[in-house]
């Protein structure tokens, strides 16, 4: 079969303890039988692993933070364009999704594919949104309070027995079990992921996800359920195994179903002890364990991909079970002309 | 008592709930147990080949098979209508 020949942008190679989805979103892609892929790595940071991984990424450029403002990102966007021929573009952090949406239209214009949810998707499901989304999708979500001043921390505390989950509005969950914490947990937040800081019932069970791939029109592509077995104290998954949970199945399916969600998103789930789901979360990306479901048999990097080239995907029914994934740290030695390359031209 | 059709056991006893991805180790008598059972066989039948084949007296059968039973539901590797109908 000949391979097609494609440029592709990916952001989130920030391969740390709290990783981006950009390394195994590659990793998938590089996999595929369709594809021939050159690369582009866009990075925030010039000490992202992704920079630095032998054979990942064929240019790299360092792009400006969303908060300088969505003009002067896209048209950083424009200037690799000129260089490179971008097709598609894949962005995985919540906090850069905005701008890309926004500009999805003039991107295109451009020959950029990317496949993103659409603006009122993504509004809808966030967090401080939840309990609405939960009562008009028919799903269990925990209550949650949204905290603007530390003052409503006594409303809080009517609403709610501790402990309680205090939450940014992008990343950041702290566990807090008295009044002492919310506060701490609310400076922290709110200093760096601003307002609101959402406050939200702890429910008592085993975290549960799934990662999935909604097309536009209703048809899930791609869904995988997993359980993190292991669990680093930032909350994320350091070891995770794929499940045969047909409950977690047919609500992904029924939510994409209702939603009409485009594209790559993670439901972050607590089932409890009584077999009933809550919605924690919904994040409108891949999640970085996605090359878990790549091994058991659905490469969503793949197929997210072709649907940004318009391209037909069979939704992918089937994958092993039992499959499991176990991250690992690894030390790179690298030489500082690299380093400097990025920090002084910001790209290479 | 039957066993979840989604828990997988394996002839060295490690047993995978592919359904809550939790996974256990049995030491050989608790693989014995465990077989017998997803064989569905009755507490009588399983009591007589225990007692015919191991130095063990009645009542000591009959209490652990009923630990082990509880065990089995603690961890949702049997079927059950209630999940927190323990006993």
């Amino acid at each position: 079969m000949i391979k097609r020949n494609i440029t592709l942008a990916v952001t989130g190679l920030n391969n740390t303890d709290n990783p981006g989805p950009g390394v195994p979103f590659i990793r998938g892609v590089k996999e595929s039988e369709e594809f021939e892929v050159r690369v582009i790595g866009l990075v925030y940071e010039n000490l992202e692993p992704g920079i630095y991984m032998e054979g990942l990424c064929d240019r790299i450029f360092q792009i400006p933070y969303p908060s300088a403002g969505s003009d002067e990102l896209i048209e950083r966007i424009e200037y690799i364009h000129q260089q490179e021929k971008i097709d598609v573009l894949i962005p995985n952090f919540d906090a850069e999704l905005f701008s890309f949406m926004k500009n999805e239209e003039r991107l295109l214009k451009l020959g950029i594919h990317t496949f993103l949810p659409t603006l009122n998707q993504y509004k809808e499901r966030e967090k401080n949104r939840l309990p609405e989304f939960g009562k008009k999708y028919g799903i269990r979500v925990p209550s949650s309070l949204n905290l603007g001043s530390l003052g409503q921390i006594t409303e809080m505390e009517e609403k709610f027995d501790y402990p309680v989950m205090v939450k940014g509005q992008f990343y950041d969950a702290y566990l807090s079990g008295n009044n002492e914490q919310v506060k701490t947990a609310f400076l922290k937040i709110s200093g760096k992921w601003g307002f609101p800081v959402i406050a939200q019932e702890f429910i008592s069970g085993t975290e549960v996800n799934v990662v999935a791939l909604g097309d536009g029109k209703g048809n899930t592509v791609a869904a995988v359920p997993m359980r993190k077995q292991y669990i680093t104290d930032k909350g994320k998954a350091w070891g995770g195994i794929t499940l045969a949970d047909e409950k977690m199945m047919e609500l992904t399916r029924s939510l994409i179903r209702q939603t009409k969600w485009k594209g790559g998103m993670e439901l972050e789930l607590i089932k409890t002890k009584a077999s009933e789901y809550y919605l924690i979360e919904i994040n409108p990306r891949i999640p970085a364990w996605v090359y878990l479901a790549v091994g058991a048999g659905q490469n969503i990097p793949e197929a997210l991909v072709k649907l940004a080239l318009g391209m037909e995907v069979t939704p992918m029914q089937q994958y092993k079970i039992g499959k499991m994934f176990v991250r690992y740290s690894y030390d790179m030695i690298v030489d500082l002309e690299k380093f400097a390359a990025i920090s002084m031209n910001k790209e290479i | 008592m039957k066993i979840l059709k989604e828990v997988k056991i394996s002839d060295n006893g490690f047993v995978f709930n592919s359904k809550t991805g939790d996974s256990f180790s049995l030491n050989p008598i608790g693989l014995e147990l465990i077989k017998m059972i997803s064989e569905e066989k009755e507490m009588e039948e399983i009591r007589q080949e225990f007692l015919s084949k191991y130095d063990v007296d009645d009542l000591t059968f009959e209490k652990d098979f009923y630990e082990f039973c509880t065990l089995l539901k603690h961890h949702q590797i049997t079927v059950q209508n209630n999940s927190l109908e323990f006993n």
